[in-house]
């Protein structure tokens, strides 16, 4: 699995999450908090994300995640 | 035999804040309100403490000499070795051959205290024997909790277990438990909370998931979209719950009915109370009971899924039965009523209160409450039955009153 595609599995969930959002808006640049996602979205992403790629990832790894780029570091390495 | 509860009530304080005008006093979003689901939140007044509320919130249920253990849950501990339950004991008026304890992982020790005294009950030890188990807490919120200030509750809930369960008829050996140690929130000195609310979130749904897990291993075919007729859960805010059961609904498969609407049907009751209180704690899963008790049309047996979560971590979700005897026997507590019976309070009322409030906890040999000084918010509170106060502590020894209504 490729971080491209994790990317593209975790910016799909910020859309169903955030339905005003367009698809350009979501970067890894960006945070979720930015793009207007509060605590209970932030979660939603994370575990629609984890769901879709099929992992689990221990809770307590994230708080490392500070933006979209993160987070897609973080699936990857238990990818 | 069947074993359960036998008698429920809460007491949410006698004021609160509408939520709105919190987030204004403090500058907060306002487009954040919709996610809080949070309409009021209860607010102690100075001489209100976790053995006040306890009393308060158990005294109509606790007339009973079949008592034999009362257990304290709570947060919000007064002394390091002397129990709250040591207090609710004598004002109470229970019998002398009682046992008396007090437990503590914060939210969700009220219900582990529940569950070992069902068994107890249960395993015919002592036949008819009841326990009475009291989750009580105070808020220690104020403007460095941001958005957790509006979420947080201040009360207590009563919760009398014995082989007469007419309130809810445990599922007994159905149940599914997760714990693990992580500092999502914690309360390290008697004035202040600290929390990570992601940390805590997260925490919440994945033990959430667990516990089903769990509770499924032991109940063949249980199905969290199809097997309970209703769901009460611990609410630290109902926008959180609700995020909870979008997220088990998508693990679940979904069942036939939207999300949205199965929120509505099998969720919305158990929120009424939670919204208008805030988060009560240790006894937010039986403010959810109670809201669902009172609020769902129980029209026959229905089973209801409970979860309880308490940061640190532990969590358990169980399940019951509740019938239209639920409904009748929860009315003569008049919950309703209680509440729209709070005082309500401006934002400037409410700041001036916090100073005295926040302190509650910290230990003083010798200190007086002027229970008089609040006559003005008194006055303008509802309450049909005497309540006890707290009047200060004397060599360590805290004092309380009862205040005539």
């Amino acid at each position: 699995m490729t971080d491209a595609q994790i990317f593209e599995t975790v910016k799909q969930n910020v859309l169903k999450v955030l339905p005003d959002l367009r698809p350009g808006d979501v970067t890894t640049e960006g945070t979720l908090t930015d793009l207007g996602a509060n605590s209970v979205d932030r979660a939603d992403v994370v575990t629609m994300s984890m769901e879709d790629l099929g992992l689990t990832v221990p809770v307590s790894e994230f708080q490392e995640v500070h933006d979209i780029r993160s987070l897609v570091d973080l699936l990857a390495r238990h990818a | 035999m069947n074993v359960g509860i036998e008698a429920l009530n809460v007491y949410c304080g006698l004021a609160q804040i509408p939520v709105p005008a919190l987030f204004e006093g403090r500058g907060l979003d306002a487009e954040r309100l919709g996610n809080l689901m949070m309409r009021n939140r209860s607010v102690g007044l100075p001489f209100e403490d976790p053995v006040t509320n306890a009393v308060n919130a158990a005294r109509p249920i606790a007339d009973d000499d079949r008592i034999e253990i009362l257990i304290t849950s709570t947060e919000s501990g007064l002394d390091y070795s002397k129990s709250v339950a040591s207090y609710a004991h004598e004002y109470l008026g229970l019998p002398k051959s009682c046992r008396v304890v007090e437990v503590k992982q914060a939210c969700y020790a009220a219900t582990a205290a529940v569950q070992l005294a069902a068994a107890y009950v249960a395993s015919g030890v002592s036949p008819g024997a009841k326990a009475l188990v009291i989750a009580t807490d105070v808020a220690l919120v104020d403007e460095r909790a941001a958005y957790a200030e509006p979420a947080m509750g201040a009360g207590a809930a009563a919760v009398l277990i014995s082989d007469r369960p007419r309130i809810l008829d445990l599922d007994l050996g159905a149940f599914g438990n997760h714990s693990y140690e992580t500092m999502d929130s914690a309360r390290p000195e008697p004035t202040f909370d600290i929390a990570d609310s992601d940390r805590s979130l997260f925490a919440y749904l994945d033990c959430l998931t667990n516990c089903l897990a769990g509770y499924q291993a032991k109940v063949d075919n249980a199905d969290f979209a199809t097997t309970f007729d209703y769901l009460a859960m611990h609410t630290p805010f109902a926008g959180m719950v609700k995020a909870a059961h979008r997220k088990l609904m998508r693990e679940s498969g979904g069942g036939t009915a939207s999300v949205e609407e199965d929120f509505e049907r099998r969720m919305l009751p158990s929120l009424a109370y939670p919204s208008r209180v805030g988060n009560l704690c240790s006894g937010s899963v039986y403010l959810a009971l109670a809201s669902l008790i009172d609020h769902a049309a129980l029209d026959g047996a229905a089973r209801v899924g409970l979860y309880s979560y308490g940061s640190g971590c532990s969590s358990e979700f169980f399940s019951g039965l509740v019938d239209e005897e639920s409904a009748r026997t929860l009315a003569a507590m008049r919950i309703g009523d209680q509440l729209d019976g709070r005082c309500e309070l401006g934002f400037d009322e409410y700041a001036a209160l916090l100073p005295a409030t926040l302190t509650c906890l910290v230990p003083e040999r010798d200190r007086e409450v002027d229970v008089g000084a609040y006559e003005h918010l008194l006055g303008r509170a509802r309450f049909d039955r005497d309540l006890l106060v707290n009047t200060g502590t004397k060599d360590y020894h805290r004092t309380y009153e009862w205040l005539a209504r």
